[in-house]
């Protein structure tokens, strides 16, 4: 970074002006989002107001709870290929201009606008034991499963959920990215010998670079962040630990289990997985500035 | 009319008979027929709406044709696709794919090809070459000028070697010098590379200079079709004539007082070398260049000058003849002044009748 002090914009009473604008939601942010962050720093390294040192973090490494979680974790994000490749798909089927496509988009964002609980309650009937799923899989002579009860596949059936509830508004940027890839580039492709699919893979989805990393850094976040009400509504983080994720399990020890500390000590480690991805997402945006 | 005056040969690079286009019950191409040699330059000029870029889109196969035949070296290729056509295409927008370099821009269709690494290299130097784009080779298009883009753009369809080169309005993004230089550019480029060529422009100018053969459309037909200058010397229309020249020629009202003598802003002209016998009474419209008139010892007439545009080799002055008839007239060597009443005369050999429907009377 250079040294030189950089120049100051506008005057100074214009500066002052700005100044002022600023200073309500620097106010807000310092109040709600920075003291907070440092005292439950501090209070990472409390408990029941004794000051223990290191002591919450090492309990974190060595409790089966909290690894647990990381490895739920782990495995939601590994799944998150499907997250951007499934709303990316529809997008260029959308924009490709298949039968209905309008319908579609609308069918596709109505779960984005209904709350997680709402969500949750609809699929504990479809998803229940003797719920809709199992009932249309017996018309096709497949036994049932218990999708929310059974820890092999109660993960999977949260992912699902969550998947179907937040996908359409991934589908809405693809289509917004899509109708920014200019028509004579895919043209020009055609003339020089691409065939629909590779029209696709060699010139399409590349023009979309930028699109599919912001919707995976996005997608990324609402995963680790968003999934609370789920699973709280859903399976209750159960059987076992097999959904439960890093802030369900900070709201276990916090709310139920009256830990604060340990509780400040996984949102710490929970916060720190968020930077990274928070750093992740400014320096793609910045790099994808220009393109 | 849809038909258009076109070079009969045995082996034609490119044909369109009757080949029509329509949207949505809308026609906006109307029944055109042209032949295109192997090597010619031929330039598609008319106003926007007319109807050039969608017949060159259709050529290239991005668009369908209605009705109609195109033939390529021999071949129907209506309803192939555009890469079984053997054309390349320059788009206005330079249509480089963003996420590759511009060698990799210029191979793409090579690549497509299956054509071996180490031979799509070298295809791509030697377009590079020829455009004097080596340096740029590993570059990105967001790092390039538009005119370094615009040659990429020539490169990648020089790289495919196509039996037609189809550009459509290349020269639109860039700006005037710019436009000059890449003209002459590509002139030079249809002499050694001597490809057939189809060139779409709304500039007149860029048409005068680069084509073998201009065709001049109106409303998705064929006004004229010939060399630049038989279209200058002897439009077919009031259109072509307005179109083609700049300044454009002067159409003004006349009357036929005699079958070889007209009226304008009361004086007589007589007309020679007329095939058609003029009726007397019948209102036309006769046309004059701005640069025909202060020559000759023909008929004289009175200009008032109103304004003068001086370009220090020549001026252009707008002023009115006779009862206020707009008129623009060169003036080479005299030095006009603005609210002067000057007595000017013009070559009756060189205007140009034509009837009030605007066709020409020859």
């Amino acid at each position: 970074m250079s040294a030189q002090r950089r120049k100051a914009i506008g005057s100074k009473a214009e500066r002052r002006f700005a100044a002022l604008f600023l200073l309500p939601s620097l106010l807000l942010l310092l109040i709600f989002r920075i003291i907070p962050l440092f005292w439950g720093f501090t209070l990472s390294f409390s408990e029941n107001g004794e000051w223990i040192g290191a002591d919450n973090y090492v309990r974190a490494v060595g409790d089966t709870n909290f690894r647990d979680s990381i490895v739920n974790t782990l495995l939601l994000l590994a799944t998150l290929p499907i997250w951007v490749m499934l709303p990316m798909l529809l997008a260029i089927l959308i924009h490709q201009g298949v039968p209905g496509g309008k319908l579609y988009r609308a069918v596709y964002f109505l779960p984005a606008v209904l709350s997680s609980v709402i969500v949750g309650a609809i699929f504990n009937i479809v998803l229940r034991y003797d719920g809709s799923l199992n009932a249309a899989l017996k018309v096709i002579g497949i036994d049932a499963v218990d999708w929310l009860g059974s820890s092999s596949t109660a993960l999977g059936s949260l992912i699902a959920v969550q998947l179907w509830s937040t996908f359409g508004m991934s589908v809405l940027i693809f289509l917004s990215g899509l109708s920014t890839v200019p028509d004579d580039i895919v043209e020009a492709a055609r003339i020089d010998g691409a065939r629909f699919w590779q029209r696709l893979f060699l010139i399409v989805i590349p023009s979309l670079r930028p699109i599919i990393e912001f919707v995976a850094v996005v997608t990324t976040i609402g995963v680790l962040t968003s999934m609370f009400g789920l699973i709280y509504v859903l399976t209750g983080g159960g059987p076992g630990t097999s959904t439960t994720l890093p802030e369900f399990l900070i709201w276990l020890e916090q709310g139920r289990l009256n830990r604060p500390g340990y509780a400040a000590a996984i949102s710490m480690f929970l916060f720190s997985m968020m930077a990274g991805v928070a750093y992740l997402q400014i320096r793609i945006m910045s790099r994808n500035a220009n393109v | 009319m849809s038909a258009s005056i076109q070079p009969k040969s045995a082996d034609p690079e490119l044909t369109l008979i009757s080949v029509t286009k329509s949207f949505g019950g809308h026609d906006v191409i109307r029944g055109i027929d042209l032949t295109i040699e192997k090597g010619e330059l031929v330039v598609f000029v008319g106003p926007s709406g007319c109807g050039k870029s969608t017949l060159l889109r259709m050529i290239a196969g991005l668009e369908n044709v209605t009705s109609g035949e195109v033939t390529i070296a021999g071949k129907t290729v209506t309803d192939e696709e555009p890469y079984d056509r053997g054309i390349a295409m320059v788009f206005q927008s330079y249509a480089l794919y963003p996420h590759m370099t511009v060698a990799e821009n210029m191979g793409f269709a090579l690549r497509l090809q299956r054509i071996p690494k180490e031979e799509r290299r070298k295809a791509v130097e030697k377009a590079a070459r020829i455009l004097q784009i080596e340096p740029l080779l590993d570059r990105k298009p967001a790092q390039l000028s538009g005119g370094q883009r615009q040659r990429v753009a020539i490169g990648r369809a020089i790289v495919r070697e196509p039996r037609v080169f189809l550009f459509d309005e290349p020269l639109s993004n860039l700006d005037a010098e710019l436009r000059v230089q890449t003209r002459i550019e590509i002139a030079r480029l249809h002499q050694s590379l001597g490809a057939t060529m189809i060139y779409v422009t709304h500039d007149q100018t860029e048409a005068m200079t680069l084509a073998d053969r201009i065709v001049v459309l109106r409303a998705g037909k064929v006004e004229q079709v010939g060399r630049p200058t038989d279209l200058y010397d002897d439009p077919d229309n009031t259109f072509v004539a307005g179109f083609i020249g700049s300044p454009r020629m002067n159409v003004l009202p006349g009357q036929v007082i005699a079958e070889d003598r007209v009226k304008l802003a009361g004086v007589e002209i007589a007309m020679s070398g007329l095939s058609e016998k003029l009726a007397p009474g019948e209102d036309i419209q006769i046309g004059i260049r701005p640069e025909h008139f202060m020559e000759g010892t023909g008929p004289r007439v009175d200009l008032t000058i109103e304004v003068v545009e001086q370009l220090g080799s020549t001026a252009f002055i707008h002023g009115s003849l006779g009862q206020g008839l707009p008129v623009v007239v060169e003036a080479r060597s005299a030095r006009p002044a603005v609210g002067d009443t000057v007595s000017v005369t013009f070559d009756a050999d060189k205007t140009c009748l034509f009837r009030s429907t605007g066709e020409r009377i020859r």
